[in-house]
This record gives structure tokens, C-alpha cells and sequence, in this order.
């Protein structure tokens, strides 16, 4: 789509960004650029150890490039002012959910709001909620409005991670990372998983970069695949163009140094 | 070097101490002095029975509730120090890399550090001296040191919540603060609670010792039972010392059971 006429210009960028991390023998990420259009859904394939997850956590701002910089909506990432500024761009989603277990459903899923909300709103919420339709809707969504006041730890698996996207949904960044969400998941929940993120992403026009090893899962969801190994970009692809050849080499244990296979 | 490093170097000088510490017992002299052992044979005998007369078991419970008395409010008092200063010590409710966190966490670990540092029964004397004997010089000496405890653990419990989770909050844009409400709080609070009723069973405990100092309660009973040598009264106070101790620890359990399930 980038070389069609009028090209939107792209909610996320990378300039050259590297990081390398302390005592590690090779960088996460050597200098990297890459480009995401609005509403895109990119894949990023890669074995452990390939930097999905340091690339994911600069896009977030959790950490700073040593080199490069990254731009969201056309503003570098280190001039937003952290907290309401980024929360409003950037959402990101875990494989473990990383929900607050003791605290009853309707929190977690307005802690999206925390941004947004002023300090005494925020506390006051925790004894009477605030936004509680806007919470009720979302978890209508996502099929689990029964289970608004329960404590979050006494849901299953798959509730947590529909509280998770709820969370998201409340907080409704542009840009949504989402960090091997399908990791731990039986195929039937990691599917689940995947289209109601895919879901949520295009009918709200935002843009998904979710990293996930299957090349099944992403052919069917995703319309790019961007190919990281050892912090280096491989290939990076509209899903038609990626074969199964293409993606299997990129998990070639051949390719690895010898140190890295034990 | 590495020798030095580990904690084994601690080791060696504990037992070493220990050790020495053998070299104060007068090997050749008896080990009970004379009488000794009849008397602790006569103490252990009157607990069969112990004094259950309806007169000296209204006594034992008026002393027990007195002593209890004293150690909530001591217990309050040291709750209302021990969590705001408990909070400042943890250093998790400020901006990170605000130029207040280091002196703040520092100059109230000195301070949590100082009130526990001295026992309640010295802080007791002190308060005696300052405003006589009074309930308050009681309940101050009790408060002091224990908000002194509660608050370093506190701290401690707070700095040890998982951070996964603390972490997704602050990608919400959450502030220190929102964060400790929505994360750091609501993960600690089951061991909070936890900690602060074992120190409350402490507290009851540290109470009884407090009459000694002159405010009624169960050790001041144990005290005049003692001056009497009516063992089996002393063992009816102790009694009374146990049951509301393993009272505390149901109802405590009880509670934290709740907050976890």
C-alpha cells in the first residue's frame, strides 16, 4: 500500500534505532528502520532472541534507544511527554496479561482511563466508579459483562485476556503493540485471541504490530510480516509474498551462531 | 576473596561467638541454685488445676480485656505512623527520578529505623517520665516502636509486589500515585493485613509486659499473683494470655483468607 499515490503518512517509524543491552556479546536491534502505516496489522516473526520484544518495548517508550530514534504521528517519541501524551499513541499487551489479580474486573478495565483521569477522580473510582457504561460496553463486547465485579483473579484464562483487551479498548491508543499474546495459548484461544485484537484494530482503524511465530496465525491476520534475526531485519513483506520457505528460514537453527544453540 | 563475599564469613563468626560464649558458664557450680528446683517443680504442679474460682476468673478477664484495650490502641497508633511513613520509605509513590525520592526514603528509614530501635519498655520509662503513669505513657510507648516495625515492613512489602503488572499501569499513562492506588496497594494489602495482626498478637503481648510499668492488665495480675506465690493464679493469667492470642491468629487467618479468595 506504501506505494500507492498520496501514500498516508506512516503513524510509526523507526530512524536507524539500536539498542544494545549490557554485557550481551551482539546488540538487540542493530540499526533498524521500518515504517507502519495507519490501520496496517504487522506481523514481526522471529526466533527467541531476534529482538521482537526490545523493538516492541522502544515502540512502547518503555525503553530508549542507544542510537536512532522512533517518531509516532510524526513526533519523535522521547519530546512526548510520558504518561497522558503516549497513553493516548501507544497501548501495549502482554502474554501474561499482567492484570491486577486482587482488584475486582471493573478496575483493571477502567485502569485504561489513568491517563486520561485526574488524581482524585482516579482514587475516588476505586470506591465509585467512574465511566462504569463505558466499561459495561466493552466487556459486552468482549462477552464477559457478567463478570464485571468479580475479582479479576477468579476468572479463567481467557477471561483475563479478554479483560486485557477490554483495558485496551478503554484506553483506545492509535497504536497497539501486543507483545506474543498467543504465546501460552491452545490453538482454539490463541485464534480467539488474535481476532478480537484484529478485530478491535480495524474496526476502529487502529494499527496492530503483534509478534507471533505462526506462520498460520499470520497469513490468516495480518497483512505484512516483518522478519527479525539476531536484532537484524530479514524481510519485510506483505503476508501473500511470505512463504512457508521464507518464513522457515527464518528459524533455521542453521543460521545461529554456534553459542546460541545449547 | 570470595570467602569474604558470602555469607558463610557470617557463619563462622555466629558459631564462633556461640562457642565462646559457653566459656561464661561456671562448668564446676550447680547449675540451679538451691531450692531451685523444687520451686520451679512447685510452679509446674499448680497448674493442676490452675485457680478457676468465679472471683479470680472475672478478675483474669477483666485484666485480659484491659490488656487488649491497650494493645489496639497501641496498634492504632502505630497503624496511623507506620502506613504514611511505611509509604515514603517504599519510595513507589514518586516520579521516577524526582530529586525528593532519595533524601525522602532515606530520612524516614532513619526515622522508622530509631522509633524500633528502642524496646517499648525503654520508650515506656521515657513516656513515664515525661507525662506519669497514664494510659497515653502506655499506649505512645507501645505505638512508637511498632509503628517503627510496621512501617519498614510496610515498605518492604510494598517494594515486592510483582512489577509485570505495575508495569502494563504505567503504559496507561498512569502517575506513581495512580499507580500505588490501582497497583502497588491492592497487591500488598493481603500481607499488610497479614503483618500488621501478627504484630498485633506482638502488641498484645508487649501489653501484658507493659503493666509492669503500672498500668493495669494481665501482667500486673501475673505480678501480685507472683508476689504471693499463688502459682495457680499465674497459670490461670497465662491461660487467659494464650486464648487471646490464638483468638487473634483464628481471626486473623480468617481474614486474610478472605481477602485472598
Amino acid at each position: 500500500m506504501s506505494d500507492a499515490a498520496g501514500a498516508p503518512p506512516p503513524l510509526v517509524a523507526t530512524d536507524g534505532v539500536s539498542k544494545a543491552y549490557a554485557g550481551a556479546p551482539a546488540p538487540a536491534l542493530a540499526p533498524l528502520s521500518i515504517a507502519v502505516a495507519p490501520g496496517e496489522i504487522v506481523a514481526l516473526a522471529g526466533p527467541s532472541g531476534s529482538g521482537k520484544t526490545t523493538l516492541l518495548n522502544l515502540l512502547a517508550g518503555i525503553i530508549q534507544p542507544d542510537a536512532g530514534q522512533v517518531a509516532i504521528a510524526g513526533r519523535p517519541l522521547s519530546q512526548l511527554r510520558s504518561g497522558r501524551e503516549l497513553s493516548e499513541l501507544v497501548g501495549l499487551i502482554h502474554q501474561q496479561y499482567d492484570l491486577v489479580p486482587h482488584l475486582p474486573v471493573i478496575h483493571n478495565v477502567l485502569a485504561g482511563r489513568l491517563g486520561q483521569w485526574g488524581l482524585l477522580r482516579s482514587v475516588a473510582s476505586l470506591v465509585w466508579p467512574q465511566e462504569r457504561q463505558t466499561a459495561l460496553a466493552v466487556l459486552a463486547q468482549m462477552g464477559i459483562a457478567d463478570k464485571i465485579n468479580e475479582r479479576t483473579s477468579h476468572l479463567s484464562g481467557g477471561e483475563q485476556q479478554r479483560v486485557a483487551i477490554a483495558r485496551l479498548m478503554v484506553q483506545s491508543p492509535r497504536l497497539i503493540l501486543a507483545d506474543e499474546p498467543v504465546a501460552s495459548l491452545d490453538p482454539a484461544r490463541a485464534d480467539e485471541m488474535l481476532s478480537l485484537l484484529t478485530a478491535l484494530a480495524s474496526a476502529s482503524g487502529k494499527t496492530l504490530i503483534v509478534s507471533l511465530h505462526s506462520p498460520h496465525l499470520i497469513r490468516q491476520y495480518c497483512t505484512r510480516v516483518i522478519g527479525l534475526n539476531r536484532g537484524r531485519l530479514e524481510f519485510d513483506v506483505p503476508t501473500s509474498a511470505a512463504t512457508a520457505d521464507l518464513l522457515d528460514r527464518l528459524y533455521d537453527l542453521e543460521q545461529l551462531p554456534p553459542e546460541v544453540i545449547v | 576473596m570470595r570467602f569474604l563475599q558470602s555469607s558463610r564469613l557470617l557463619t563462622v563468626l555466629l558459631a564462633a561467638a556461640g562457642a565462646w560464649s559457653l566459656t561464661a558458664i561456671d562448668w564446676n557450680g550447680p547449675w540451679l541454685h538451691t531450692g531451685g528446683a523444687a520451686s520451679f517443680l512447685r510452679f509446674l504442679l499448680a497448674l493442676f488445676p490452675p485457680d478457676l474460682s468465679a472471683d479470680f476468673l472475672l478478675i483474669a478477664l477483666t485484666a485480659s480485656g484491659q490488656t487488649l484495650a491497650y494493645a489496639v490502641a497501641g496498634m492504632t497508633v502505630a497503624i496511623l505512623i507506620g502506613v504514611p511513613l511505611g509509604i515514603i520509605a517504599s519510595g513507589v509513590a514518586f516520579t521516577p527520578g524526582s530529586r525528593l525520592r532519595r533524601p525522602s526514603v532515606a530520612a524516614t528509614r532513619f526515622l522508622l529505623g530509631g522509633m524500633r530501635a528502642v524496646h517499648e519498655l525503654v520508650w515506656a520509662v521515657l513516656f513515664v517520665a515525661a507525662i506519669g503513669l497514664s494510659p497515653l505513657a502506655a499506649i505512645f510507648a507501645l505505638g512508637l516502636p511498632y509503628a517503627g516495625i510496621l512501617g519498614r515492613i510496610y515498605a518492604d512489602l510494598l517494594q515486592d509486589v510483582p512489577p509485570e503488572p505495575i508495569a502494563a499501569l504505567r503504559t496507561t499513562g498512569a502517575s506513581p500515585l495512580r499507580l500505588f492506588s490501582y497497583g502497588y496497594w491492592p497487591m500488598a494489602l493481603p500481607d499488610l493485613i497479614g503483618y500488621t495482626f501478627y504484630r498485633l498478637e506482638c502488641a498484645i503481648r508487649a501489653a501484658a509486659i507493659m503493666s509492669f510499668v503500672g498500668i493495669p492488665g494481665l501482667g500486673y495480675q501475673i505480678q501480685l499473683s507472683l508476689h504471693d506465690l499463688l502459682f495457680d493464679q499465674v497459670w490461670t493469667l497465662l491461660l487467659f494470655l494464650v486464648a487471646i492470642i490464638v483468638a487473634v491468629d483464628l481471626w486473623s487467618s480468617r481474614i486474610r483468607r478472605s481477602l485472598l479468595s
